[in-house]
């Protein structure tokens, strides 16, 4: 089975809710994590991971080049280029590498053959590792300026599934990025359940929201965590938005510091408090899970 | 004039802290604050304001008029994205979830009137006047559109229509090509972290995309008393950043960021926080 955990924003705690559960269902479940935010990987992090076993780069994105010997500064590229990549710089036409989707629109249109070249660069790399915690660990890094990070993820998850195929490993459990873009399409598609987390805040609330409408998109059931759940008292708009979607609520996590403090110690909260409310909560979800979701 | 506030992963505070210097610098200059976070914009609801002045990004997606075509197979072999497929005969298909709109395949195409102009909706841009003076200009990706790119760029350029002496952008987190983008033309970045292992992962990140750049960079530290701060001092020097802030773990700023009141307009010593910052940043200015 192959669950996504998202929420649509950075910051409500999705990875470290993701980095509990995923340890309190090692023992029972056989199960590989994914860490599918390629722009700021960080359950190596929570596992405590040092070492990876190995590694593969990717290479796909592609960049434009203009050769200044040979151009003849007619400037059409600059015009042509659909994200404003090109500027007119000390007197010649340079791409910026670091906003350059490789379209090659460029290279289209520039009137002198050969002037303009779209070259393959590395977009990132993905690892992987077995944690200290038995179970293994697939992991991406984008580089920076990179787009594509959506080839990253769909990357991650072919390689788990290999993984998956050789040790027969039953459960994927996907920590996706923030957002609504390619990464989280890719960590969505292909899931059968879809685990959101929010916390009680408008701004949270409003993400959720729109993740949930590429939830529905793949059709998959959706589940949500409300974290942090005490922040904010007279806060109704999850449970109204829950009850409007039919989505059904499995747990509720309060805020504890022992969650911030646990993630300098780079351990799972659930580990390094287990007695810590917000791991008693955690702990409360994992059944449900167990019960509901992984039977 | 731009500058920019980011930072590598969410949660970190690069809304509150875009938020904030907003409200704060607006003593100092004519700005305008542009929410480029395209796929979670939240400025407007710290802000709490309703967006308004909506405007559509349209992104051109061929259509293919089949009595004219000849089935070179040309546009499908330009295109990057391969999001023309053909049939053994030629035929060509468009797959739109992979199109990125940027007309290769019209460029190519040898026939005139075969591939016809269409377009597709991928998000919105706003303009909202907010009640501290400065306009928000926000753009907001489709939900299931995977490319924030264009409505990163069609913000930007409706922001900068604006010309404002001062534009502030706020960014996604991370550090892929919108983020690059968003950044593009800054003077400055203000780079907002947290003490910890993922933030320090994080902040280095941005100050590498910050040097790739050639942007002077800033680091303000939020949540400063938990975690290692030597470590983030380390980095910085690395970078030859500077910290310029320190944001102390504080209930009043949770309390504010969740009831959408801005920090900085209290008396709390966190209101001092960022009205120094913003002094700082137009004496840099000028």
């Amino acid at each position: 089975m192959q669950v996504a955990i998202a929420s649509g924003k950075g910051g409500v705690g999705k990875s470290s809710v993701a980095a509990s559960l995923i340890y309190l269902l090692k023992d029972e479940y056989s199960l590989i994590a994914v860490d599918a935010d390629a722009d700021a990987p960080n359950l190596d992090l929570l596992f405590g991971v040092e070492m990876w076993e190995e590694e593969k780069e990717l290479i796909g994105a592609k960049v434009a080049r203009i050769n200044t010997k040979t151009c003849i500064k007619c400037g059409i590229c600059a015009e042509r280029c659909p994200y404003d990549c090109i500027k007119l710089t000390n007197g010649n036409y340079v791409v910026n590498e670091l906003t350059c989707e490789g379209c090659g629109v460029c290279r289209l249109v520039c009137p002198v053959e050969g002037v303009i070249t779209l070259e393959e660069v590395r977009s990132g790399i993905i690892r992987k590792t077995t944690t200290k915690y038995g179970f293994p660990l697939i992991s991406a890094q984008l580089d920076v300026g990179r787009p594509n990070s959506g080839k990253l993820v769909t990357e991650e998850k072919e390689w788990a599934k290999r993984i998956m195929k050789e040790k027969g490993i039953e459960h994927m459990i996907i920590d996706s990025a923030a957002g609504i873009g390619c990464q989280v399409i890719a960590s969505l598609g292909g899931a059968d359940v879809a685990i959101l987390v929010a916390e009680p805040t408008p701004a949270s609330l409003s993400d959720v929201k729109r993740v949930y409408k590429v939830v529905q998109h793949f059709r998959e059931p959706a589940y949500l965590i409300i974290n942090k759940a005490d922040l904010n008292p007279g806060f109704k708009g999850l449970y109204e938005f829950a009850e409007a979607e039919n989505i059904p609520i499995i747990g509720e996590i309060p805020y504890d510091r022992a969650i911030p403090r646990s993630m300098t110690m780079l351990k799972p909260v659930v580990e390094a408090f287990p007695d810590s409310k917000a791991s008693k909560a955690l702990k409360e979800i994992a059944e449900i899970i167990k019960g509901e979701i992984l039977r | 004039m731009q500058i920019a506030v980011s930072g590598g992963k969410g949660g970190t505070g690069k809304s509150t802290v875009a938020v904030n210097l907003a409200i704060a610098l607006r003593e100092y200059f004519d700005l305008a604050l542009a929410d480029l976070d395209v796929e979670a914009p939240n400025d407007h609801i710290l802000l709490r304001v309703e967006l308004q002045n909506e405007e559509p990004v349209h992104m051109f997606m061929p259509r293919f008029d089949y009595s004219k075509c000849t089935k070179c197979r040309k546009c499908a072999e330009v295109c990057e994205e391969n999001a023309i497929i053909t049939m053994k005969d030629g035929t060509p298909f468009l797959m739109p979830t992979l199109c990125s709109g940027c007309r290769a395949c019209e460029i190519v195409c040898p026939v005139t009137g075969a591939i016809l102009e269409g377009e597709k909706l991928m998000g919105h841009t706003y303009l909202t006047e907010t009640p501290y003076g400065f306009p928000l200009v926000t753009g907001k990706l489709l939900e299931g559109e995977e490319r924030a790119m264009p409505i990163v760029t069609a913000a930007k350029r409706r922001a900068k229509t604006l010309n404002k002496e001062l534009l502030l952008v706020d960014t996604a987190a991370g550090t892929s090509n919108t983020v690059s983008k968003a950044l593009e033309d800054s003077k400055l970045l203000i780079a907002v972290t947290e003490p910890t292992p993922l933030g320090l992962h994080d902040l280095t990140l941005i100050l590498e995309l910050a040097k790739l750049m050639g942007i002077e960079a800033w680091v303000v530290v939020n949540r400063a008393d938990i975690g290692e701060k030597q470590r983030v001092k380390e980095i910085v020097e690395r970078y030859n950043a500077e910290i310029v802030g320190e944001i102390p773990y504080s209930e009043a700023i949770i309390r504010s960021y969740v009831k959408g009141e801005p920090i900085v307009l209290t008396d709390s010593k966190e209101a001092g926080i960022f009205r120094n910052l913003a002094k700082k940043i137009a004496n840099y200015l000028g």
